[in-house]
Order: C-alpha cells, then structure tokens, then sequence
C-alpha cells in the first residue's frame, strides 16, 4: 500500500528528541507532529479557561492558542536537553503548550484591568492585641491582625493581590516586573510569617491545625 | 477603619495554608508531567508530596495540573 496521506507517512517518532534534532525528512515530520500537539494541548487550555474570556468567542479561542502553541514550540526546543524520558514525550510537550495558553487566557483577561497594590495597613486597623479581644476570637480576624504586625509591606501587598483580590500571579509577576516563582516564593515565606505568628498567639495549634488554644 | 474587616474564612485560609515542604513553581512545573502520569495510574498515589502541597497553595499551577490530567485522559479515551 502507498501512503496516501501525510499522516501515514512516518510512524510518530520513539526517539523524539532525535527525531527533532537531526535534520532531514524525519525531522520535518516531527515538527509538524509537535506542532500539532501544541495546538491540541494550548486549544485545551483555552477552551477550559474560556469563561475569563467573557465577550470574546472561538475566533479568539483560536488566536490565543495558536501563539501559545508557537512560543511553547520554541520554548520546548529549547529545552529539548532537559527531557529525562521519566514520562511521555507528548506528556511532556503537552506542559509546555498548556502554561503557555494558560498564561496567555490570563494575561488577555487582565489585560484591561488595573492591579493595584493596595497596603492591608491602610484600612486594616492595627489594634496590635488579640489576646483581649473577645471579638477577634475568629480565625479571620486574628489573620488581618497578623498580617498587619507579621508581614513586611511587600508580602503584604503581594498576599492581598494573590490571595484576596484573587490576581492572577503570572498577571501579578508581570506588571511587578517580576517571575511566577519569585512571587510564590514571596507568598510561601508570608504565610510562613502568618502561620508562626497565629501558633505563638494560640489561633492555629503548633501542628498546623487550626484552633490552636482558643 | 472598624471592624468587620474585610476577609473572608476562605481567603483566612488561603492566607494561613500550610506550603510546607517548599516546592518552587520551576519544580512544580518540573515534576509535573511525572506526577500527572503517577496520578493517572493512581490518583491516589502519596507520591509526590510536596507536588500535593504546591498545588494546593498555588492556584495556577493547580490549573494547569488539573488540564493536563484532564488531557491524558482524554487521549486516553481517544485511542
Ligand atoms: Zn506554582
């Protein structure tokens, strides 16, 4: 039988990364075969996600998970050397694509809105002792006094943008100038703040589990 | 300002959750094709620990975990 389409051409690649890295009609192949991939993963994404794109329809849908797909391609490629073959390939590739439409869905949705950074200490009033106050005895109050005596301005602002006003954190990273990882870092170490904090004043017991000696 | 403030239980919580054993998202994202795999196997597998801990304390990588899964499952079907 003569192959009739492009598809039966070639079987999908065993060896991926070599199949992307050796030139000639194999890797063509494998490149159209990513391509696809990407598509497929990045269109996922968008579809999942399709509800922050209130207004918009598949023309969009299809425009954000195309250049995802592109970036991912590109962004793949130039990773290829740290794929460890400890899952799929295409479990692998799908990741790429999928944070790149993610990503882009997020930053489209925020794109007309404002960030503002808003200190907690501003509104939040600092009475700084719980222990007296019967009516601070619930956990989310004991939190706002702790994170106006607890936190620096910084991990403040961050963890009200992150964890209140529910600003997305690659959204967040970008207008701050800063990376995903960095923020998350920042908000690790806030809560780590938050937590010492409500353990040593008995809202949260030493084990973590709220309730603490109150 | 006077109380009540301006808090919810939910985020309360979110502010307070334990991230402990830290995990990056540079590691998160990683793992994450590894760990996806395991849970489809098993979604209850106790590998990955602080892949569960991350996630939950990380919104987006949660998403993006949560489509990934969703697609190899739906590969899956498909063949
Ligand atoms: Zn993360």
């Amino acid at each position: 039988m003569i192959p009739t389409s492009r598809e039966t051409d070639l079987e999908e690649p065993v060896d991926w990364p070599t199949a992307l890295l050796v030139p000639g009609a194999r890797q063509d192949d494998a490149l159209r075969r990513l391509h696809l991939l990407m598509v497929r993963a990045a269109r996922h994404q968008v579809w999942r996600m399709r509800e922050l794109l209130e207004g918009h329809g598949p023309e969009l849908y299809d425009e954000l998970a195309n250049s995802a797909a592109d970036e991912a391609v590109t962004v793949l490629l130039a990773k290829l050397d740290t794929f460890e073959g400890r899952s799929r390939f295409t479990t692998w590739a799908y990741k790429f694509a999928i944070l790149q439409a993610a990503t882009e869905v997020r930053r489209q949705s925020w794109a007309q809105r404002e960030v503002t950074l808003e200190d907690w200490e501003t509104w939040c009033d600092p009475r700084p002792e719980p222990e007296q106050e019967a009516e601070a005895s619930d956990l989310a109050s004991a939190v706002e006094r702790a994170m106006a005596v607890a936190l620096t301005p910084y991990q403040r602002k961050i963890a009200v943008a992150l964890l209140v006003d529910q600003v997305p954190i690659d959204v967040l990273a970008e207008r701050l100038g800063t990376t995903r990882g960095a923020l998350y870092k920042a908000l690790h170490e806030a809560r780590g703040r938050l937590r010492a904090h409500l353990v040593a004043h008995g809202y949260l017991a030493a084990d973590g589990r709220r309730g603490g000696s109150r | 300002m006077t109380r009540p403030g301006r808090l919810t239980d939910e985020a309360a919580q979110l502010l307070t959750l334990s991230t402990e054993p830290w995990l990056s998202c540079e590691d998160c994202f990683r793992l994450m094709d590894t760990f996806v795999e395991a849970v489809l196997v098993d979604p209850d597998t106790t590998a990955f620990p602080q892949m569960r801990v991350h996630l939950r304390g990380c919104g987006a990588c949660a998403e993006e975990a949560a489509s990934l899964l969703d697609l190899l499952v739906e590969d899956r079907g498909s063949h």
